[in-house]
């Protein structure tokens, strides 16, 4: 196959496969983005003169500034990536039916599978390539026009020094890679056969009790931080530096996995109550799909819970601020400035929150297109049976946000406990104060994913009219 | 078709009269021509005289000849031979219905040819119809499905002909005339 | 009585004709075959028919209203209430058992869940499926699913049937236990039938065929009045 032929071939597609290398470079672009920012604030260089006071005073803002707090805001900006992942994951699904059927119909042409393996390869490879390029572009040309020093000299972003050039290669051109090899590992099935691949709607076990363990299991090692470190500290050792860290990093991910294990085995409790007691037929198809695959659910709302994760932990850092605060005060101290600094970085905390939900609800969309398209054969023979296409989307309706309202509490639920376990109950000379529940800002939070959630079944919706047109029904 | 091996199989299911062997052969097979009585006796009459079939006592009692026959050993080896050659698959194209088109674009004009196949498909068509009425029937024997089966995939065939001809048959009548 | 009318439909896809002006009458509890070669138009007259296309010209009445011209949810209630539509395959919802697809015409109609399995269940008993009853589509034979589909689209005893192609993706044996089903109970029922096929056999078990070519009624039914192809003389 000459590379020409592998062009023309790699971009044979209809619209949703235009749509789905958009948006796969977009989030490439994303990805870069959020890497990129995180490699600067830690190719920052730290001082070394002026006698242990090794700020980098040319910032004006003090996550910057502090050697010690750069490490936990390049953190901060990775962590951003993981959602933006999540929907470059969800992306490479868009179209995937139709562009399987064209796979398939390249290897009935006589394409070997490894030719119609490094087509998927080289559409996806390319598009994170130019997403990854113009993400480097955007960080390039936002580097120039946000250097502005202000009358103090100080700088608000470290838009005088650039990660590494090697660093930055890397970055580049390795998500594209990464993003061509996920898609050559999903597309092991359909290259090996020329029939495409058939689903069968397979009735699935509930979803075992690993959910519960998996969540405990979170919370014993957030919990488990403090008493570890006092440990050492009362026997006059040194922990080992990345035990606190690995405990939380293991706890964490611990802990989103189970909500996400939750959100399935929830589909199906939701799904059979449902099946039981609903009395629409709306309800009955909802109910019959969430059974049918209860994990569904959980795959596309798992960047979203892992957004209201952080979110709900964020919340109850923020309490335990306050009521840290207000142990110092009535114990007679004065609340330190730095404090309110803590708050601000809150709130920039929950920015990113913010944006990862909207991120994550793009992939919540993806997902849900992607759903009806699959279906769309079932759902035309039922508009022209004479089912309102109404019907279809109550039912829709009903399958998205029937779990997502639990799934949304639980994670929330847990993330609180996280960080409940992680800090303490504040205490100062007998004075102890309980941080409240931050009942406002998480039902805040909660509203906020459910909007998202349902404006993303109003736009997803949107595709029904076009996957119910009579034009399925014709055979092939 | 053979008529002597039907009979031979219809006696491998046990004795039989004349009058019975001609009643079990219009009843399991349905649709085809009705075998006639005379035809029955003097080809059991043959098979006798070739010791393929023997008889086996006569009850003159109640009206006609009411001789009974038994398969023989010979007769048995016979049907078994039958049954175990294949029939040749369409050795000549030969249909009158092939030939009257041949004949029609010889003789006459394509119009000609083309007024017949239709008129022919039309008659096919009915015949179709007919026969699936037939098998459509909530009372129907699996005898009477399975010969009507047996006609409709053959008229089916012949109106795929009919109607692929039909297409064909100007290209056909030049080449004819040429 | 004349139940389905269509006068001088005409319908297009884009600058493509799919139907230049068929006509056509449908008798109530008549079996109508439309046959023709491929791309003559059999399906769109079938979509026109049933009021899930709208003919860009012509009428299409039922009893004597016309169709043509109502909403789409005037046209989706008709064909939840009065017609029954069978394609070629893939009609099932996936996720639904046999019982529950089946019943699923009846529970838009506002039926009890009880009722509606009920009804369902009498209705796959009827066609020889009722041993697949909580069975998914993945997990029956093509025939069955198609007896499914057949039993949906008659257990809200429907004046209208259209069935594509409902054979198309069966072998003889399966097809020829979903028609011989079709055509007993729709002469029970008094039901018509709007019959789409190519295969001369399946029109067989119409009353009467209609043969569509290049969209429009091919009034000899064989193609006598074709322009002589190939040059001929």
């Amino acid at each position: 196959m000459t590379p020409s032929t592998l062009a023309r071939l790699a971009l044979a597609g209809s619209r949703t496969d235009t749509a789905r290398v958009v948006l796969t470079a977009c989030s490439g672009a994303l990805a870069t983005l959020a890497g990129l920012a995180a490699l600067t604030v830690l190719a920052i260089p730290t001082p070394t003169c002026c006698d242990g006071l090794n700020y980098s005073q040319q910032y004006s803002n003090a996550l910057l500034r502090e050697p010690g707090l750069r490490g936990g805001t390049a953190f901060a900006l990775l962590l951003l990536t993981i959602p933006v992942l999540a929907l470059a994951g969800q992306c490479a699904r868009l179209g995937a039916p139709a562009r399987d059927r064209r796979l398939a119909a390249l290897r009935l042409a006589g394409a070997t599978p490894g030719q119609v393996t490094w087509l998927a390869v080289a559409e996806t490879g390319l598009a994170s390539l130019l997403g990854t390029l113009a993400g480097l572009a955007t960080y390039l040309g936002g580097r120039q026009l946000l250097h502005r020093p202000d009358e103090r000299g100080h700088l608000a972003l470290p838009t005088d020094v650039l990660p590494p050039t090697g660093v930055t290669a890397t970055v580049v051109l390795g998500l594209p890679l990464v993003a061509a090899l996920i898609s050559a590992l999903l597309l092991r099935r359909v290259s090996t056969s020329p029939f495409g691949l058939t689903r069968v709607a397979r009735r699935q076990r509930s979803p075992g009790p690993w959910s519960p363990l998996l969540v405990t299991l979170g919370l014993a090692c957030f919990t488990a931080v403090r008493p570890i470190l006092r440990w050492y500290t009362d026997h006059q050792r040194e922990p080992p530096a990345l035990l606190a860290p690995a405990l939380v990093v293991c706890g964490g991910l611990a802990a989103m996995l189970g909500v996400v294990i939750g959100t399935g085995w929830l589909s199906y409790a939701v799904g059979s109550l449902l099946h039981r007691y609903a009395r629409g037929p709306a309800a009955l198809l909802a109910a019959a799909r969430l059974m049918a695959d209860p994990w569904a659910g959980s795959r596309t709302f798992a960047a979203l819970l892992a957004a209201l994760l952080l979110g709900a932990g964020a919340a109850g850092l923020r309490s335990w601020f306050h009521a840290n605060d207000e142990v110092t005060r009535s114990s007679g101290g004065e609340p330190e400035a730095s404090d309110n600094f803590y708050l601000d970085t809150m709130d920039l905390v929950d920015l990113a929150v913010a944006v990862a939900v909207v991120v994550a609800a793009g992939g919540l969309l993806v997902a849900l297109v992607e759903g009806i398209a699959a279906r769309r054969r079932a759902y035309a023979a039922l508009v022209a049976a004479g089912v309102p296409r109404g019907t279809i989307g109550r039912s829709i309706a009903w399958q998205v946000l029937a779990p997502a309202v639990p799934a949304v509490a639980l994670a929330l639920t847990v993330g609180l406990l996280l960080a409940r376990g992680l800090f303490r109950v504040p205490a100062d000379d007998g004075v102890t104060v309980t941080p409240d529940v931050p009942v406002e800002q998480l039902a805040w939070i909660a509203a906020g994913a459910l909007a998202a959630v349902l404006v993303t079944v109003g736009v997803g919706l949107l595709f029904l009219r076009t996957s119910t047109a009579v034009e399925e029904l014709r055979a092939g | 078709m053979s008529t002597s091996h039907l009979l031979l199989g219809l006696l491998a299911a046990g004795n039989r009269h004349g009058y019975e062997l001609k009643r079990a052969h219009d009843s399991r097979l349905p649709r085809a021509r009705p075998l006639a009585f005379g035809q029955v006796y003097a080809t059991l009459n043959r098979l006798a005289r070739d010791g393929l079939v023997a008889a086996i006592g006569q009850e003159r009692e109640a009206g006609p000849d009411r001789t009974a026959y038994a398969l023989t050993a010979r007769g048995r080896q016979e049907l078994d031979q039958w049954l175990a050659t294949v029939e040749p698959p369409a050795p000549y194209v030969a249909s009158t219905l092939f030939a009257k088109v041949v004949v029609a674009l010889l003789a006459a004009d394509v119009d000609t040819a083309r007024s017949y196949l239709v008129a022919q498909a039309r008659a096919h068509t009915d015949r179709l119809r007919e026969l699936t009425t037939v098998k459509t029937a909530p009372s129907v024997t699996l005898d009477d499905v399975v010969a009507a089966d047996y006609a409709i995939a053959h008229l089916d065939a012949d109106l795929r002909w009919l109607r692929t001809t039909l297409e064909r048959v100007a290209d056909w009548h030049r080449e004819v005339r040429s | 009585m004349t139940d389905l009318q269509a006068r001088g439909v005409v319908k297009a896809y884009g600058p493509t004709p799919a139907l230049r002006g068929v006509t056509l009458d449908v008798a109530e509890g008549e079996i109508v075959a439309v046959t023709g070669p491929s791309g003559c138009g059999k399906s769109t007259l079938l979509h026109c028919l049933a009021g899930i296309l709208r003919p860009d010209a012509g009428q299409v009445t039922w009893r004597g209203q016309r169709i043509d011209t109502w909403s789409e949810a005037a046209r989706s209630k008709l064909r939840r209430t009065e017609f029954g539509v069978l394609f070629q395959f893939g009609q099932l919802v996936a996720e639904l058992t046999a019982a529950e697809n089946v019943a699923l015409p009846l529970l838009l109609a506002g039926t009890g869940r009880r009722e509606a399995r009920t009804a369902a269940l009498g209705w796959l008993e009827r066609l020889d499926v009722a041993d697949v009853a909580d069975a998914r589509p993945g997990e029956m034979s093509g025939g069955q699913q198609q007896r499914c589909a057949l039993a949906r689209a008659l257990v809200t005893e429907p004046r209208v049937l259209f069935a594509d192609e409902p054979t198309g993706a069966l072998d003889t044996l399966a097809g020829e236990q979903v028609l011989t089903h079709l055509v007993r109970l729709a002469r029970q029922q008094r039901t018509s039938v709007v019959l789409v096929t190519h295969e001369p056999r399946i029109a067989g078990y119409a009353d009467r065929e209609v043969m569509l070519r290049d969209g429009v009624v091919d009034a000899t039914g064989l193609g006598l009045d074709l322009p002589i192809v190939g040059g001929g003389r």
